[in-house]
C-alpha cells in the first residue's frame, strides 16, 4: 500500500498525460484534440509540482522563525509550473483561434477531412 | 562592452513596443525588427572576439551559477546569435516591402519574438529557460505560419501546433525528470553530476528531451509539420523558419546530447537517424511540383545531413555540422526569399508556372541559382566547403562502414542535384507557360527592399565559398564549445 | 604568377563579356574573341616557364596550388586553341540569338575551369575546377533550350555521380595520407595498401570515366553533344571530354604510378586489363552505333566515344609507344572533332538548322572550303596518312601487336573500319551527291566560320606531315612518368622503336593520290545531270523521295542494329524510373492527417525507450 501512497500523484499525473495523448491520437475533432493537449499540459504541470512535493511540507516562505528549510516544498518546480501554465494557456488559446479560422475555411473540424496538405 | 543579455532584451522589448506603436502610427513598425537586428548584429560582432578567448557567464539575479538563471555567451552561442541576427536582419529588410496586407504590426512583433526565442535558446545555460525560449519561438511561429489566414496557412498552423504542443509537453516531462534526479536546472551542473545516476534512469529524460526538441529540429519521424508549415507560411517566414527556427531546435538537441549527456555511445543512432532523414527528405522533394514544398523537403534533407555530421561526434564532424548550419541558413533563406516574389508575380507555387522567370526577374533567378548550387554543394559556393568538411570528418574514421555511409549520403546529394538542376533549367531556359502575362520588364523584378537582402545573401554565399577560412576560424572554437563538456562546466561553474 | 594570371583573365573576361553584352553586341564579340586569343597567347608564352604557385594559402587548412608543367601546358594550349576558334566561329553562329551573351560568357568560364583543372597542383583545386567545369558546361548545354534541356540534365546528373565518387576517393586519400598536393600524394601512394589503391582507382576512375564517356558510362554524351549549340559541341567533344583523359593520365601515371597500377588485381583480372578491354569495347560498339545515326551531330557524338576508346586503350596499355599514341590521339581528336562539329555547325547555320543527314547533299560546290577541311578531318579520324590521325593510330596498333595482344589490335582495327563507314556517310550525305532543290540557295559559310575551320584543317595537315612537333612534347611527358624514351625526329620516330618517317609516307600518299586522281579524271565517263533528270523504269521520280542519301547503309543497319541497343542507357533510365517510384512511395509517409503525425512522435519516443531496454544503447 505504501507504494501506492508514495507514488499516487505520479500515477495520477501520468494517467492524465496518457488520457490526453489518447485523445490526441484517436479523436479527429480539432477541438477535442486541443482539449487533449490541454489535459497533457495539466498532467505535466501536476508532475512538475509533485517532483518538488514533500509530504506534509509547508509553503516555501520563511514566515515564522524556526521553520526548518527541510520541511519546505521545493519552490523551483512551482515557479516552473507557473510559467508552464502560461505557456499552455497561450498554446491552447492560439489553437482555438486557429480552429475557428479553420472552420471558416473548411466548414468542418474533422482532421481527417482537413488534409489538403500532404505528400 | 555590451552585455549579452541585451541580445535578448532588446528584441524582446522592441517586440512589445511594436503593438503599442502600431496603435498610434503603424507605418514605422515595419522598420523596428530591422533596427533590433542591426543592434544584435553589431553586439554579436563586438562580443565575438571577446568570447572566443573566454565565455562570458551572465548572472541575472546576482547569484553565481548554479543558482538562478544565467546566460553563457560562448563561441557557439554568440556565433549562432550572430547568424540569427544576420539572417533575421536580411529577412526583416525583405519583409519591409513584402508584408503589406493583414495585421502588419502583429507580424513584426511576432517576428521579433521568434528571433528572441532563437537567440535566447542559444545563449541560455538553464534547461528550463531553454524550454521557455523554445516555446516563445514555437508559439510565434505557429501564429506566423497562419499569418495570411488562408486555407493552407491555417491548416498547417493547426497541425504544427498539435505536433509542437505534444513536443513541448515531452520536453517538460523530460525537464521534470531531470529536476527530480538532480535538483538543479543549470545545464553545467547537470552535466557535472551526470555520472552519479544510473544510465537507465538517465536515459528516460534524455529520450523525452530529444523527442521533444526533435520535433522542432525536424529529424525523421518528427518532421511532418515542416513541409506543411514551410510551404504555406509567407515566404519571409518560410525563410526564417528554414534558416533559423529548425537550427534552434537542432541546437537544443545537440546541447542535450553533447554538453549535458556527452553521449558518444548513441552517436551511431544519431548518425543513422540523420541518414534516414536525409534520404526521406530528398526523395520526398524529388518529384514535388510545389516549389516551396520542395524547398521545405530539401530543408529536411539538409537537416539530415547536419544530424549525420553531429552523429560523427568528432571535432571535425561537429565543425562540419556547424558549417552546414551556416551554409543552409544562408542558402535556404536566399532560396525562399528569391522565390517569394516569383510566386507573388505569377500567383502560383507550381514549378511549371515559374518557367521562364529568368527573363522576367533576372536578378532573383540568378540568386536562386546560386542558392541552389550552394545547397547541392558545388564550388565556389559555401555549400561546397561545408559538405566537404562533413565528408572529410566521416572519412577520417578510415572505416569501410563510414565510407559506405558517405556513399549513401552522396546518393542524397545526387537526388538533390537532380531536382535543383531541373528547377534551374526551368527558371532560365524553359519557355514561360502560355498563361503568363506578357512581360513588362521594368515592373517585373522584385523591389529594391527585396533585392538588397537577396543579393547580400548571394554575395555572402560566394564570398565564404571562396574564402572559407573566414568562417572556419570561428567554427573550431564553436565546435569545441559544444563538444568539450569539461571546459563548459569549468567555464560556467568555475574550477 | 602565370597560371594565376591565366585563370584571372579567363574568369574575369567571362564576367566582363557578359556585362559588355549588356552594352552592345559588337563590344561583346570583340572582347570575347580578344580574350580567348589573349589566353592562347598567355599559355603559349608560358611554355618552358614551369613553376608552382600557391594561390590560396588556406582553404579549410589546405594549400591550393597551381602548377605549370609540360603535361598541363600541352592540354592547356589545346583547350585554349579550340575554345578560341570556337569563339570566332560563334561570331556568326550566335549572331542574333537571344542567349548569345550567356553563351560567350559561359564558354569563357568553361575554358577557365578547364584550364584550372589542368593547372591544378593539388587534388582539391583539381576537384574544385572540375566541378565548376561540370556545372558551367551544364548551363551552357541547357542554354540551347528544347531537347537540350533533358540532355543537360542527364549530363549534370551523371557528372554529379562521378564527382561524388571522386569526392570519396579524394577525401579517403586525404585522411589516409594527410596531403593533397599531387607530388606528395604520389609519394604517399607508393606505400599504400592494395585495397586503398583500388578504392582510389575505382572512385576516381568512375569520375573520369563518366567525363570522358567510357562505355558503359557514356550515355550522357550522344544527347549532350548533339543538342548543345554547335560551337559548344566542338568544345565539348574537342576538349571537355579530354579532361577525363587528363584525369586518367593524372590518376594512372602520376598519382598511382605505372608500377603500382600494373600490380593492382590478380592474374587476368587486373585493373589494366579491364580498362584495356573497356577501351576496346568503347572503340567498337559506339563506332557502329555512329554508323546508324542519321543526325549529323549525333553521328559525330557517337564517333567521339569511339575515338575516346582508342585513347583509353592506349593509356591503359601503358607502354611508351601506346602512351605517346594516346596523348597524340587526344590532340588529333581535339582538332578533327572540333573541326567536324564546326563544319556541321556551318552547314546547320547556312541551311537554316538542318542537320538531318537524309535531308542534305551536294553542298561541296556551295561550301568548298568547309568540305575540304571536313574531308581532312574525316580522314584524320580514320587515320589516313597526311593527317595527324595516322601517327597516333599507327603507334597504338604497333604497340598492341608488338606486345602480343592481337584481339585488342583487332578491336582497334574494326573500329577504324567503322570509322571509314561513318566518315564516308557523313561527308557523302552532306557534301556529295546531288543538291536537294531546297538547298539551292545555300551560300558559302561566312568568313568568321571559315577561318577557324581552315586553321583547324591546317593544324591537322601540319601535325600529319611533321608529327615530330607534338610527338616530342608527348614523349617528354611520357619520360617524366618513367616511360622509355622514344627516338623522336621531326618526321616521325627513329629506327630503334620502329622507324616511322612521315616524309616518305606523305610523299608516297601524295603520289598515289595524284596518280589515282589523274587516272580517274582521264578515265572518267561521268556527266553532271540535273536533279530533275532522274529516271526510273520509264517514269520520272518525284524529287526528294528517292534522294539516295536517304536510308544510307540501310541493309547494314538492318543487320547490325539489333545488336547495338544502348543497354547502358536503358538501364540508367530504368534505374531512374524505379528511383522515382521509390521516392513517390516514400513521401506517402506524410499522410496529411495530424493523428498519424502524433503517432510518429509517440512511436519515436517508444522506439528510443525500447532500444534502451533491449540493447542498453546508453
Amino acid at each position: 500500500m505504501s507504494f501506492l501512497a508514495d507514488y499516487v500523484h505520479y500515477i495520477g499525473c501520468f494517467a492524465l498525460v496518457l488520457i490526453g495523448l489518447y485523445i490526441v491520437l484517436v479523436k479527429t475533432n480539432l477541438v477535442k484534440v486541443i482539449i487533449g493537449i490541454n489535459l497533457i499540459d495539466t498532467g505535466v504541470n501536476l508532475f512538475l509540482v509533485s517532483v518538488g512535493y514533500i509530504r506534509m511540507g509547508t509553503a516555501p516562505i520563511f514566515s515564522e522563525d524556526g521553520a526548518a528549510g527541510k520541511q519546505m516544498v521545493d519552490p523551483v518546480p512551482q515557479a516552473l509550473v507557473l510559467t508552464a501554465i502560461v505557456i499552455g494557456v497561450s498554446v491552447v488559446a492560439l489553437g482555438l483561434s486557429v480552429a475557428i479560422r479553420l472552420y471558416e475555411h473548411y466548414g468542418t473540424l474533422d482532421l481527417r477531412k482537413i488534409r489538403e496538405l500532404k505528400w | 562592452m555590451v552585455n549579452p543579455i541585451l541580445l535578448i532584451a532588446v528584441p524582446l522589448g522592441l517586440g512589445f513596443i511594436i503593438p503599442l506603436l502600431g496603435l498610434i502610427w503603424e507605418k514605422p513598425t515595419r522598420y523596428v525588427p530591422a533596427a533590433a537586428m542591426v543592434f544584435n548584429l553589431a553586439a554579436s560582432l563586438l562580443l565575438l572576439p571577446k568570447v572566443l578567448q573566454r565565455p562570458w557567464v551572465v548572472e541575472t539575479a546576482g547569484l553565481p551559477p548554479p543558482f538562478s538563471i544565467h546566460l553563457v555567451a560562448g563561441p557557439l552561442g554568440v556565433g549562432l546569435s550572430l547568424l540569427i541576427a544576420l539572417v533575421g536582419l536580411l529577412v526583416a529588410i525583405y519583409a519591409i516591402g513584402y508584408v503589406r496586407e493583414g495585421p502588419v504590426a502583429k507580424y513584426h512583433s511576432l517576428y521579433l519574438f521568434l528571433l528572441t526565442g532563437a537567440t535566447g535558446m542559444v545563449l541560455t545555460a538553464d534547461l528550463f529557460n531553454l524550454f521557455v525560449f523554445f516555446e516563445i519561438l514555437c508559439i510565434s511561429s505557429y501564429a506566423l505560419v497562419a499569418y495570411h489566414g488562408d486555407r493552407a496557412g491555417t491548416e498547417s498552423s493547426a497541425k504544427y501546433l498539435i505536433q509542437g504542443a505534444i513536443g513541448s509537453s515531452l520536453v517538460l516531462i523530460g525537464i521534470g525528470f531531470v529536476y527530480g534526479l538532480f535538483g538543479t536546472l543549470s545545464m553545467a551542473d547537470i552535466a557535472r553530476n551526470i555520472d552519479s545516476v544510473s544510465p537507465m534512469k538517465l536515459f528516460l529524460p534524455m529520450a523525452f528531451l530529444i523527442t521533444g526538441f526533435g520535433v522542432e529540429a525536424a529529424v525523421l519521424p518528427l518532421n511532418a509539420w515542416l513541409p506543411d508549415a514551410h510551404s504555406s507560411a509567407p515566404s519571409s517566414i518560410s525563410a526564417i523558419l528554414s534558416g533559423i527556427a529548425i537550427k534552434a531546435g537542432l541546437y537544443a538537441v545537440a546541447r542535450v546530447l553533447f554538453t549535458i549527456y556527452g553521449a558518444d555511445t548513441i552517436a551511431l543512432l544519431v548518425l543513422v537517424i540523420g541518414i534516414l532523414t536525409l534520404l526521406v527528405g530528398e526523395m520526398s522533394a524529388f518529384s514535388q511540383n510545389n516549389i516551396k514544398r520542395l524547398l521545405a523537403y530539401s530543408s529536411i534533407g539538409q537537416i539530415g545531413l547536419i544530424v549525420f555530421a553531429l552523429g560523427l561526434a568528432s571535432a571535425l564532424g561537429v565543425q562540419g555540422a556547424l558549417f552546414l548550419v551556416v551554409s543552409h541558413a544562408l542558402a535556404k533563406s536566399l532560396l525562399f526569399l528569391s522565390v517569394g516574389y516569383m510566386i507573388y508575380r505569377t500567383g502560383s507555387m507550381e514549378i511549371s508556372s515559374l518557367y521562364g522567370m529568368g527573363r522576367r526577374m533576372p536578378v532573383s533567378a540568378l540568386c536562386f541559382t546560386i542558392g541552389a548550387f550552394s545547397l547541392v554543394g558545388l564550388p565556389p559556393f559555401i555549400g561546397f566547403p561545408a559538405k566537404f568538411t562533413v565528408i572529410m570528418a566521416a572519412l577520417e574514421r578510415a572505416d569501410p562502414l563510414f565510407t559506405a555511409l558517405v556513399g549513401v549520403v552522396l546518393v542524397g546529394t545526387v537526388v538533390e542535384g537532380a531536382y535543383f538542376f531541373r528547377i534551374v533549367q526551368g527558371l532560365h531556359f524553359r519557355p514561360p507557360p502560355e498563361s503568363a502575362t506578357p512581360a513588362r520588364a521594368d515592373q517585373e523584378e522584385a523591389p529594391v527592399s527585396a533585392l538588397v537582402p537577396i543579393c547580400l545573401l548571394a554575395a555572402l554565399i560566394v564570398a565564404v565559398g571562396v574564402y572559407p577560412s573566414v568562417l572556419t576560424h570561428y567554427l573550431g572554437p564553436a565546435a569545441r564549445d559544444l563538444l568539450d563538456k569539461a571546459a563548459y562546466i569549468h567555464h560556467v561553474l568555475g574550477p | 604568377m602565370l597560371p594565376t594570371t591565366i585563370l584571372i583573365v579567363a574568369f574575369g573576361s567571362a564576367g566582363f563579356v557578359y556585362l559588355a553584352g549588356r552594352v552592345h553586341a559588337r563590344v561583346r564579340d570583340t572582347l570575347a574573341v580578344l580574350s580567348s586569343l589573349v589566353l592562347v597567347g598567355l599559355i603559349g608564352l608560358g611554355y618552358g616557364a614551369w613553376r608552382e604557385v600557391v594561390y590560396v594559402p588556406d582553404f579549410l587548412g589546405l594549400e591550393l596550388v597551381l602548377r605549370l608543367n609540360l603535361l598541363a601546358w600541352f592540354f592547356a594550349i589545346t583547350v585554349a586553341a579550340v575554345v578560341s576558334l570556337s569563339t570566332i566561329f560563334s561570331l556568326s553562329y550566335m549572331r542574333r540569338k537571344e542567349s548569345a551573351n550567356f553563351h560567350y560568357s559561359a564558354t569563357l568560364a568553361v575554358e577557365g575551369a578547364m584550364l584550372g583543372t589542368v593547372f591544378a597542383g593539388d587534388l582539391l583545386s583539381f576537384f574544385i575546377f572540375w566541378e565548376i567545369m561540370s556545372w558551367s558546361a551544364y548551363l551552357l548545354i541547357s542554354c540551347n533550350r528544347g531537347r537540350a534541356l533533358e540532355a543537360g540534365l542527364k549530363y549534370i546528373i551523371m557528372s554529379l555521380v562521378g564527382s561524388c565518387a571522386m569526392l570519396i576517393g579524394l577525401l579517403a586519400m586525404y585522411s589516409g595520407l594527410g596531403v593533397l598536393s599531387i607530388p606528395l600524394v604520389a609519394e604517399g601512394m607508393q606505400a599504400a595498401s592494395p585495397g586503398f589503391v583500388l578504392l582510389v582507382l575505382l572512385t576516381f576512375g568512375l569520375g573520369f570515366g563518366i567525363k570522358s564517356a567510357m562505355v558503359p558510362l557514356h550515355t550522357w554524351l550522344p544527347d549532350a553533344h548533339s543538342e548543345a549549340a554547335s560551337p559548344f559541341s566542338a568544345v565539348l567533344s574537342g576538349v571537355l571530354i579530354k579532361m577525363g583523359i587528363y584525369g586518367f593520365v593524372l590518376l594512372m601515371y602520376v598519382v598511382v604510378g605505372l608500377k603500382l597500377l600494373l600490380g593492382v588485381g590478380a592474374g587476368w583480372l587486373t585493373f589494366r586489363h579491364i580498362l584495356c578491354w573497356l577501351g576496346a569495347i568503347t572503340v567498337v560498339v559506339p563506332t557502329f552505333i555512329a554508323v546508324l545515326q542519321s543526325d549529323a551531330k549525333r553521328l559525330l557524338a557517337w564517333s567521339s566515344i569511339g575515338q575516346i576508346g582508342y585513347i583509353i586503350l592506349g593509356l591503359s596499355f601503358g607502354t611508351s609507344l601506346a602512351f605517346a599514341g594516346a596523348i597524340f590521339h587526344a590532340l588529333n581528336h581535339a582538332l578533327c572533332k572540333s573541326l567536324l562539329f564546326l563544319a556541321v555547325g556551318a552547314v546547320e547555320h547556312n541551311t537554316g538548322g538542318v542537320r538531318d543527314l537524309n535531308d542534305l547533299g551536294g553542298l561541296a560546290k556551295r561550301m568548298p572550303v568547309t568540305f575540304a577541311c571536313a574531308l581532312l578531318a574525316g580522314l584524320g579520324l580514320i587515320g589516313i596518312p597526311l593527317t595527324s590521325g595516322f601517327v597516333p593510330k599507327w603507334l597504338i596498333y604497333r604497340s598492341l601487336i608488338e606486345d602480343g595482344y592481337p584481339f585488342l589490335a583487332l578491336a582497334a582495327l574494326i573500329g577504324t573500319w567503322g570509322a571509314i563507314l561513318y566518315v564516308y556517310k557523313l561527308l557523302h550525305n552532306i557534301f556529295l551527291g546531288q543538291l536537294p532543290e531546297k538547298h539551292r540557295e545555300v551560300r558559302r559559310a561566312p568568313l568568321s566560320m571559315r577561318i577557324p575551320i581552315l586553321l583547324l584543317g591546317l593544324g591537322i595537315l601540319v601535325f600529319g606531315v611533321v608529327p615530330g612537333i607534338p610527338l616530342r612534347a608527348v614523349q617528354d611527358i611520357g619520360h617524366t612518368f618513367g616511360l622509355a624514351q622514344l627516338k623522336v625526329t621531326l618526321w616521325g620516330l627513329g629506327s630503334e622503336a620502329g622507324a616511322l618517317n612521315m616524309l616518305n609516307i606523305c610523299l608516297a600518299v601524295v603520289i598515289a593520290f595524284a596518280a589515282a586522281f589523274l587516272l580517274l579524271r582521264l578515265g572518267a565517263k561521268g556527266r553532271a545531270v540535273d536533279q530533275e533528270d532522274s529516271y526510273a523504269a520509264g517514269s520520272a521520280v518525284p524529287v526528294g523521295r528517292y534522294h539516295y542519301t536517304v536510308d544510307f547503309y540501310g541493309p547494314l543497319s538492318r543487320m547490325i542494329s539489333p545488336y547495338l541497343r544502348d543497354r547502358a542507357d536503358e538501364f540508367y533510365y530504368w534505374l531512374a524510373a524505379r528511383g522515382r517510384e521509390i521516392a513517390d512511395l516514400t513521401r506517402k509517409v506524410y499522410t496529411g492527417y495530424a493523428g498519424t503525425y502524433v503517432l510518429y512522435i509517440v512511436s519515436f519516443l517508444a522506439a528510443l525507450i525500447f532500444l534502451q531496454l533491449v540493447w542498453h544503447i546508453w
